[in-house]
């Protein structure tokens, strides 16, 4: 398995995709770590509103779309260049493929978790600092840095089963990213619809990534607990990669 | 598109170096009854052959004929609908370390555009536990080592397949199988893959090759295998396949005394349109002598001798096509009768 896990990193890192999608998912941080810095600062100065502590230090989420992208062309990738091939030669059980594949894409994921969260830590020091804020990790923050950096797993896991399933890279991209940033948030207001909201992976990784929080501001959705809505947004990865890595691998490639 | 050409590929293909290739095994390669249906069509019917160890077998047959399915079903690629193909007595997915006991190359452009051929490489050496020097080792073999470090997207046709070869030989396996290997190779491409695949031979490997460069084939093949609309048409050495295969063409202004001596001999012949005479026999000293002893004028005498591409046609077109053949004539006059059987 050390070797796949090899192959399948070097797979990655031999072309730019994996730099070249860190820069957005870094400057996204950045911007999101400001604001969320920014607006705290404010409201705690003009309303006396506590410093949202773990709002601020968790906003390494800003690699989710990178990661979902990257999780993504994880197979389609073969199959759209025909590397399948080759890669079924030289691993001939498809389930260690995509085993490996996920192990590796985790990696890279937390790879990025690091980067970003360095990233959310520097500017939200440098700018406590400057305001002469105190600094505090409690409030569920080192948690919520834990959460932010396995929801980051999670969600390159979900890209790798989404792909398996749609295969067709561009399709698969489309419906990931339209899925995230705008379907998920509308099955949150639609009567009826939103009360199964918690329970569809951008509701239930949402829940994840919360301080704990039952109510979802945005949707005023009554949420799972966090540790709920990571075991079933972890459920719906694995059945993405298993239902399509069966269909993807399973099937003649010819 | 700029195309970089490859550097001349070594004249005489050198070993790889010890240590890789751990599968000691025969490298025997049986296809057992092998069906592959899809939906109404049956690819594959009912397929069955070996190859030897140590030989090169060509695998001939015409377009959809099922050779590509068959070595696919023998790679795990394809799912046999029924039978089994077997390298060294396992199915390829049961082997312990597939790249070290086959090196298959399927098609010419399964590589990441963005890969180098290098990166190409790597990648498999990775998956499979070996060096990554070894991805150098074989680029420098099959003459591609100065493109090493190019995109893929550039590659000619050539440099893919150079590049789909470096590929097989990565674990220094003891069995190659090659779909199509000499496509978009130049004239002296062509010339160092007969020279390969000799050397791969003579090394005592098994090489699978499909391909319709029946001309190369013959060049370097020492066992043929044909199929023709998913079924196997004919199977053996080519020594076993071109046996009684030879005609004598004869011309001369009056060949009637010639071919009553020939009847009186045993010998059938049948006259041509254009007046020559075409003889089923494997040697011309008897017709000269019977020409002498009858006082026969001839104006040309000479052995058309086995044509692998004449006899791949004669068993692949017309009405000797597929399920026919079970019924088809001896292949000699099968020769004299087909339209194409005088390519």
């Amino acid at each position: 398995m050390i070797n796949l896990i090899k192959s399948e990193v070097l797979k990655v890192r031999s072309t730019q995709v994996w730099m070249w999608m860190i820069l957005p998912a870094v400057a996204l941080t950045g911007l999101a770590t400001a604001g969320t810095v920014y607006g705290s600062i404010t409201d705690n100065e003009q309303i006396g509103v506590p410093i949202r502590y773990y709002d601020i230090f968790t906003q390494s989420g800003g690699a989710a779309v990178a990661l979902l992208v990257i999780g993504i062309l994880g197979l389609t990738t073969e199959f759209r260049h025909k590397t399948i091939t080759p890669t079924l030669l030289a691993t001939p059980s498809r389930t260690r493929v995509v085993i490996g594949k996920a192990l590796s894409y985790s990696l890279f994921a937390v790879f990025y978790a690091l980067v970003c969260g360095v990233v959310n830590f520097a500017i939200a020091i440098i700018w406590l600092n400057a305001k002469n804020v105190p600094l505090d990790f409690g409030h569920g923050v080192v948690m919520g840095v834990v959460k932010a950096l396995l929801a980051l797993v999670l969600t390159a896991l979900f890209g790798l089963g989404l792909g398996a399933m749609v295969r067709n890279q561009a399709a698969a991209m489309v419906i990931g990213i339209l899925y995230f940033a705008i379907i998920s948030n509308l099955l949150g207001i639609i009567p009826w619809v939103r009360k199964a909201y918690p329970y569809t992976p951008g509701g239930a990784i949402r829940a994840f990534t919360s301080n704990g929080s039952t109510r979802d501001t945005a949707s005023d959705v009554h949420m799972l607990v966090p540790v709920v809505g990571g075991l079933v947004f972890l459920a719906w990865a694995v059945l993405l990669l298993v239902s399509g890595g069966y269909l993807s691998l399973k099937r003649d490639i010819s | 598109m700029t195309v970089e050409q490859p550097a001349p590929p070594s004249q005489q293909p050198t070993a790889a170096p010890p240590g890789f290739g751990h599968d000691r095994s025969d490298g025997r390669i049986v296809i057992d009854n092998l069906t592959k249906v899809f939906g109404t069509q049956r690819a594959v019917d009912s397929l069955s052959f070996t190859v030897e160890p140590g030989s090169v077998t060509g695998f001939l047959g015409p377009n959809g004929a099922g050779k590509t399915t068959t070595l696919r079903m023998l790679l795990g690629l394809i799912q046999p609908t029924s039978g089994t193909a077997t390298i060294n007595g396992v199915t390829y997915p049961h082997l312990q370390r597939p790249l070290e006991t086959v090196g298959a190359a399927l098609e010419a452009s399964s590589f990441h555009p963005a890969h180098t051929g290098l990166q190409h490489l790597r990648i498999y050496c990775a998956a499979a536990g070996l060096p990554a020097r070894r991805a150098d080792e074989v680029l420098e073999l099959v003459g591609l080592a100065s493109a090493a470090k190019k995109k893929t997207k550039g590659y000619s046709m050539g440099m893919r397949q150079r590049l789909a070869l470096a590929a097989t030989l990565l674990g220094d396996p003891k069995v190659l199988i090659l779909d199509e290997p000499a496509n978009g190779l130049d004239p002296e491409g062509i010339r160092w893959l007969r020279g390969f695949f000799r050397h791969l031979a003579g090394e005592g490997r098994t090489v699978l090759v499909s391909s319709h460069q029946l001309t190369e084939v013959q060049a370097v093949a020492d066992r043929a295998v044909i199929l023709n609309q998913g079924r196997l048409v004919r199977a053996g050495t080519i020594e076993e396949l071109s046996a009684g295969t030879s005609m004598a063409i004869v011309r001369g202004p009056d060949l009637r005394p010639l071919q009553r001596a020939l009847a009186d001999a045993g010998l059938t012949g049948t006259t041509e349109l254009d007046g020559s005479l075409r003889v089923r026999i494997d040697e011309l000293t008897q017709i000269g002598h019977l020409a002498f002893v009858n006082g026969v004028e001839l104006h040309e005498l000479r052995l058309e001798e086995f044509d692998l591409e004449r006899l791949f046609f004669t068993l692949t077109e017309g009405e000797h096509r597929g399920a026919d053949l079970d019924a088809r004539p001896p292949l000699g006059q099968v020769a004299l009768n087909t339209p194409g059987g005088a390519k």
